[in-house]
């Protein structure tokens, strides 16, 4: 019903654009034959065999389309004239066969349908309406004209075979065949490399098939299926395990090669299988976005996805190598390999000979200290009551950091573990300890880091030190002979360099640890100053720390008048960049005149804070 | 301001030997007319004149005419005013050589010809400063917001210091970064984690560090759509969680427990208007404690025997832990009392002075370890808050006890002069790049940048502290239920120098907050908002 009613509408449409009848139209023909230039494109179609003789011919390859634009004979001198050349591109290939298939269409593009011969422009307007119902949604289409009704009505119009399977849209560049990986036209493609890659492509179908059947019988594996035919369980063995990580490997280097698509070593990975990854999510336009390695962000995406299950095994534990590799100061990966380690009860020794290759790879990364510290308190408890035990591993650790101390001799995170670890280890009365900060002192007198060490060392000593007492404050319990001995030690360093502040700074901080008057080395400071105030050309300073030094002496003895003196030659001369440290002490001078010298202040202030 | 061309500098002079090779000898007195138009008639007449001076050796001959001649011309002009504290090495040094001191010697002899100007830009004002290139520091950082190339996978874990140090630099450079809020916001929200907190991206821990840089990015935008990314219910039961029993804070969950954490969790707690109180599930939990109780205690643990700061007890005293120290105790309570109270300022001061070195003028991190730009602001920062901890307190106030006995600051406790000298020459990237630097010779970078122009900006104003010490009550010496030190008040003027100012008007950058390190109206901004809703009202919804 709906398809007679269409074909009338049709037939009332066609006249009412051209008052000829279809029939009419037929007889039309013959008259265009006396322009043999301009012949209008309904003529061959007229002529066109009917269907049923195209059996005798060779099928076309490519689409069925193309039967139908065979030439006749009777036209044949002019198909050929008009017969573009070989196409060299699947773009041109497609382009001609849509001429070819759809010639009313192709002519209308190309001259405009106003230019067009009547015959053609119905033909035209046929054309379209078919079509038409070819562009209606997909489930309408079907059951609105079917071929057999369109060629009807084809016939019905123009009074020959119709053209009812022609190309849809006129192919255009890149929207047609869209793009390869390095973003070229695949419509600018040859054919034989057009052919190339739809072989590739029919190679990645045919392992995806595999690739799914395999992983279908993992999952059959694990929930225990039972084989239809063979009444086994069904098992995945090592040979189909291997079998899929070559096909693997095939499918990503097909997928590089056709879309660009980077499968990372983890997508192609079995051991990944099971492990849906959160990709990287930020929105567009997000500051300091960092443009991914494909690697970085494949491994990231996995671990996220771990992490939020929190998985703790070996596999991630090869994640978090892989991506500590890549990005050493990453310390959520540090953190979540430590927790893996301890829930998986790996070895600790295994992982710190692991890391120190890592560390010293990585001299200015800090969060391998970190994760080292996590370790050493882990194991610590299994080794504590073996002293052997515990004494072996703290000389292996003392010898990894001089290893790496002597590689970056003033590493503030490997100090800062070092101390951490004589605290925890226990190795406040090591000898090696101390000689070994004594052998970095000797191979530069000017290695502050070492001298803050040695410090720790000497007067942080549990043994004696009283607990809770500022590293500026006087303890009492610090043994005098120890006093003594460092003292003597930081002066024996001086004498090397005398403008060396490190030995000076750590001779005051042992006095004031020690209770003892700053006057006690007055004469050892005046030995690297003479004649201050004596002129010009008679003063020599050597060391204008040891000034500095005598300034608090003097005070501290009252003389102010001399500190003073030794402030103002440091800020007119000596160390003029702290001219206004100078000015400020020696102003703390003359306000102590009235109450107190600002040693005895300090103190006070230290002991009412202690009582906080 | 006198602008002097290259001629009359060292380092051309080279160049100049290079040009004339001795066969070309003849062609000497042309070419330079041609290339040096403005000495012709003095290259013409007095190499005539010095022609039986030649020696043994004419190439050299050449050179030292023309120069001799060139800067004879241009004595006219005056040299420029740089005083030889900053053109010589130091007065006192050692002869003995140690690794230290050829690192040392090093890095003098390749600040020298910056800060003499021999090297660096052409035009020097009078003082033999160059000006601060802002236009090409703020692209420089604009560059580094923007999307960054796969190398810089270094960073992931350091994102949100990024968006801190490029906004706050372009703040201090007088930049509207208002504009990138909508940036930060959603940048910002794929950082937080629901259990609490900011980490470095997408997926990753939450870490004091990272979440300082989101909420001081937050706060520089501004803006309350921009504030109420921050999910405050679940930051204060994170930082719960990061409290420790000595008092101090970890990082991160498992992470280490520093100073850094001590300093950040005091800035979270003031500016988000945190309750102090903790959850029963942290590690400090013990039904009488709070979140800041303990916390100056654990910043006194970190003093050393030399007077500074450390990371952590018992290890090496470092300029940017003395910042972090002397700013948490100054959110704490007034510094005035604070600061004395825990911690020994006389060799505080000593030890801060003494991270000043000339020549360069810049300030180091440790005893015997290089100048470095960035510690223009963790030591040159600290002096704002030792100024004020010293200065007196107003008529009538609660005397300060601990801090008799120190006389207040002189008009400046370090050589300005010098850090804006290292600063303006040393640390300017002057090629195309931008940017700030460490030192003459390393990369710009925006972690410098930010950190350079913080020490610009302390160098170039003076705080003073308008807030007294507030009675605590019964008796106590130290507050602990509050951190009212986050609300005093500082004035901010620019610094006058008594003698003439070095640099241009035109180079002052803006001023930050001495101790949240930001611009004072964030600070307030932020606060105020978040004041405004007192406890989680704005998180807590239905609950």
């Amino acid at each position: 019903m709906r398809h007679w009613l269409l074909t009338s509408f049709v037939t009332l449409f066609v006249s009412f654009c051209n008052p000829m009848t279809a029939n009419q139209c037929v007889q039309q023909g013959p008259r265009s034959a006396l322009r043999p230039h301009h012949f209008p494109l309904s003529n061959h179609l007229i002529t066109m065999p009917p269907k049923g003789k195209a059996a005798t011919k060779p099928k076309a390859t490519e689409t069925p389309a193309t039967t139908t634009s065979n030439p006749t004979t009777t036209n044949t001198t002019r198909q050929t004239a008009s017969q573009p050349s070989e196409p060299t591109t699947v773009l041109e290939r497609s382009q001609q066969r849509y001429e070819k298939t759809r010639p009313f269409e192709a002519a209308r593009q190309q001259k405009g349908l106003s230019k067009l011969f009547k015959e053609d422009q119905k033909g035209w307007i046929c054309d379209q309406l078919l079509h038409l119902t070819n562009r209606l949604p997909a489930a309408s289409r079907s059951s609105l004209l079917g071929p057999k009704a369109s060629k009807e009505i084809w016939w019905t119009v123009n009074g020959t075979n119709s053209i009812v399977r022609g190309l849809k849209h006129k192919p255009e560049p890149y929207t047609t065949w869209g793009t390869d990986r390095n973003g070229h036209d695949v419509g600018s493609y040859t054919i034989e490399r057009f052919d190339e890659r739809f072989r590739k492509r029919i190679a990645l179908t045919a392992l995806q098939v595999s690739s799914r059947v395999f992983r279908e019988n993992v999952e059959r594996e694990k929930r225990g299926f039972v084989d239809a035919r063979s009444g086994r369980e069904i098992i995945v063995t090592e040979r189909e395990i291997d079998e899929e990580k070559v096909r693997r490997s095939k499918m990503a280097v097909l997928k590089k090669d056709l879309y660009g698509a980077i499968t990372g070593r983890l997508a192609e990975s079995v051991e990944w299988e099971d492990v849906v990854p959160i990709p990287h999510e930020e929105p567009e336009g997000a500051l300091a976005a960092i443009t991914y390695p494909a690697e970085y962000a494949e491994a990231m995406s996995y671990l996220r996805a771990v992490m939020t299950t929190k998985e703790y095994s070996p596999r991630c534990l090869r994640l978090t190598e892989h991506i500590i590799a890549m990005n050493p100061a990453h310390y959520t990966v540090w953190l979540y390999r430590a927790a893996n380690i301890f829930a998986l009860g790996i070895s600790i020794p295994d992982e710190i000979e692991w890391l120190n290759e890592v560390a010293l790879a990585n001299l200015k990364n800090y969060q391998i200290w970190h994760h080292r510290h996590l370790l050493v308190e882990h194991y610590y408890p299994t080794i504590s009551s073996d002293p052997e035990a515990l004494a072996q591993f703290a000389k292996q650790e003392r010898d990894f950091l001089i290893a790496i101390l002597s590689e970056d001799t003033k590493n503030y995170h490997v100090w800062s573990y070092r101390s951490w670890l004589v605290g925890k280890l226990g190795m406040w009365e090591d000898e090696e300890e101390l000689k070994s900060i004594e052998k970095m002192i000797d191979e530069d007198v000017r290695n502050n880091s070492a001298w803050s060490h040695r410090f720790v060392l000497v007067f942080s000593n549990p043994k004696y030190a009283t607990p809770g007492k500022a590293a500026t404050e006087k303890d009492e319990k610090v043994p005098q002979e120890l006093v003594d001995r460092e003292v003597k030690y930081a002066q024996s360093k001086a004498f090397l360099a005398p403008q060396n502040q490190s030995p000076w700074n750590y001779m005051r901080g042992v006095l004031v640890k020690g209770g003892q008057p700053l006057a006690s080395v007055q004469g050892f400071g005046e030995e690297f100053v003479n004649k201050l105030g004596e002129g010009e050309e008679e003063e020599e300073v050597k060391s204008t720390h040891a000034l500095d030094l005598l300034a608090e002496i003097y005070a501290e003895k009252k003389d102010n008048e001399k500190a003073d003196l030794c402030l103002r030659r440091l800020a007119e001369k000596w160390d003029k960049i702290r001219g206004g440290y100078w000015e400020w002490r020696r102003k703390c001078l003359t306000q102590s005149e009235t109450e107190k010298a600002p040693g005895e202040q300090v103190e006070e202030a230290e002991e009412g804070s202690a009582a906080v | 301001m006198v602008v002097r061309t290259k001629a009359t500098r060292g380092r051309n002079r080279a160049i100049f030997i290079r040009k004339f090779p001795k066969n070309k000898k003849e062609n000497m007195a042309a070419s330079t007319t041609s290339s040096f138009p403005t000495s012709q008639e003095g290259v013409a007449t007095s190499s005539q004149q010095n022609l039986d001076a030649i020696t043994d050796d004419d190439f050299e001959y050449v050179d030292e005419e023309f120069v001799l001649s060139h800067s004879a011309e241009q004595q006219a002009q005056p040299e420029p005013m740089i005083p030889d504290l900053f053109k010589q090495p130091s007065l006192v040094k050692d002869d003995l050589i140690t690794a230290t001191s050829q690192l040392q010697d090093q890095t003098v002899e390749h600040c020298l010809p910056f800060l003499t100007g021999e090297d660096g830009p052409l035009d020097l004002n009078d003082y033999g400063l160059s000006k601060l290139n802002r236009e090409k520091h703020i692209k420089f950082l604009k560059q580094s917001l923007g999307p960054l190339p796969g190398r810089f996978v270094a960073v992931d874990a350091s994102r949100p210091w990024y968006l801190y140090w490029c906004l706050s630099g372009l703040t201090m450079m007088g930049e509207d970064v208002s504009s990138y809020r909508d940036s930060v916001i959603e940048t910002a929200r794929t950082m937080q984690n629901e259990s609490g907190g900011f980490g470095g991206g997408h997926g990753q821990t939450s870490h004091l560090a990272t979440t300082y840089a989101v909420i001081l990015a937050i706060a520089l935008v501004g803006g309350e759509e921009a504030y109420d990314v921050i999910d405050k219910k679940a930051m204060w039961k994170w930082l719960c969680s990061l409290k420790q029993p000595d008092g101090g804070f970890q990082v991160c969950v498992g992470g280490e427990e520093d100073i850094r954490g001590a300093y950040i969790a005091a800035v979270i707690i003031t500016l988000l208007d945190l309750p102090l109180d903790l959850t029963p599930e942290s590690p400090a939990y013990d039904g009488r404690s709070n979140l800041l109780t303990g916390l100056a205690e654990y910043v006194r643990s970190c003093q050393t025997f030399e007077g500074g700061i450390s990371s952590q007890p018992n290890n090496e005293a470092h300029g940017a832990y003395a910042f972090c120290a002397l700013a948490c105790l100054a959110i704490l309570d007034n510094p005035r009392r604070i600061i004395p109270s825990y911690l020994d300022v006389p060799r505080l001061v000593s030890w801060l002075s003494y991270r000043q070195y000339a020549p360069e003028g810049g300030f180091s991190g440790r005893t015997n370890k290089l100048v470095d730009g960035c510690y223009s602001h963790w030591a040159g920062g600290c002096f704002p808050l030792i100024e004020a901890c010293l200065s007196p307190s107003g008529p009538g106030s609660e005397k300060n006890k601990a801090a008799t006995g120190l006389a207040a600051a002189p008009e400046s406790l370090y050589s300005r002069e010098g850090l804006i000298r290292y600063i303006l020459c040393c640390c300017q990237d002057q090629t195309k790049r931008g940017g700030l630097r460490d030192k003459p010779y390393k990369m710009s970078d925006p972690y410098h940048t930010n950190y350079v122009l913080s020490g610009l900006s302390s160098a170039q104003h003076q705080w003073d502290l308008d807030s007294d010490p507030l009675p605590l009550p019964n008796g106590d010496t130290t507050p602990s239920l509050a951190a009212v030190g986050a609300d005093s008040v500082w004035n901010v003027f620019p610094y006058i120098d008594e003698n003439d100012q070095i640099y241009e008007d035109s180079d002052r950058v803006r001023p930050i907050h001495p101790a949240y390190a930001i611009p004072q109206k964030n600070v307030n901004a932020i606060r105020a908002y978040f004041q405004g809703r007192s406890g989680f009202a704005s998180t807590l919804g239905g609950e």
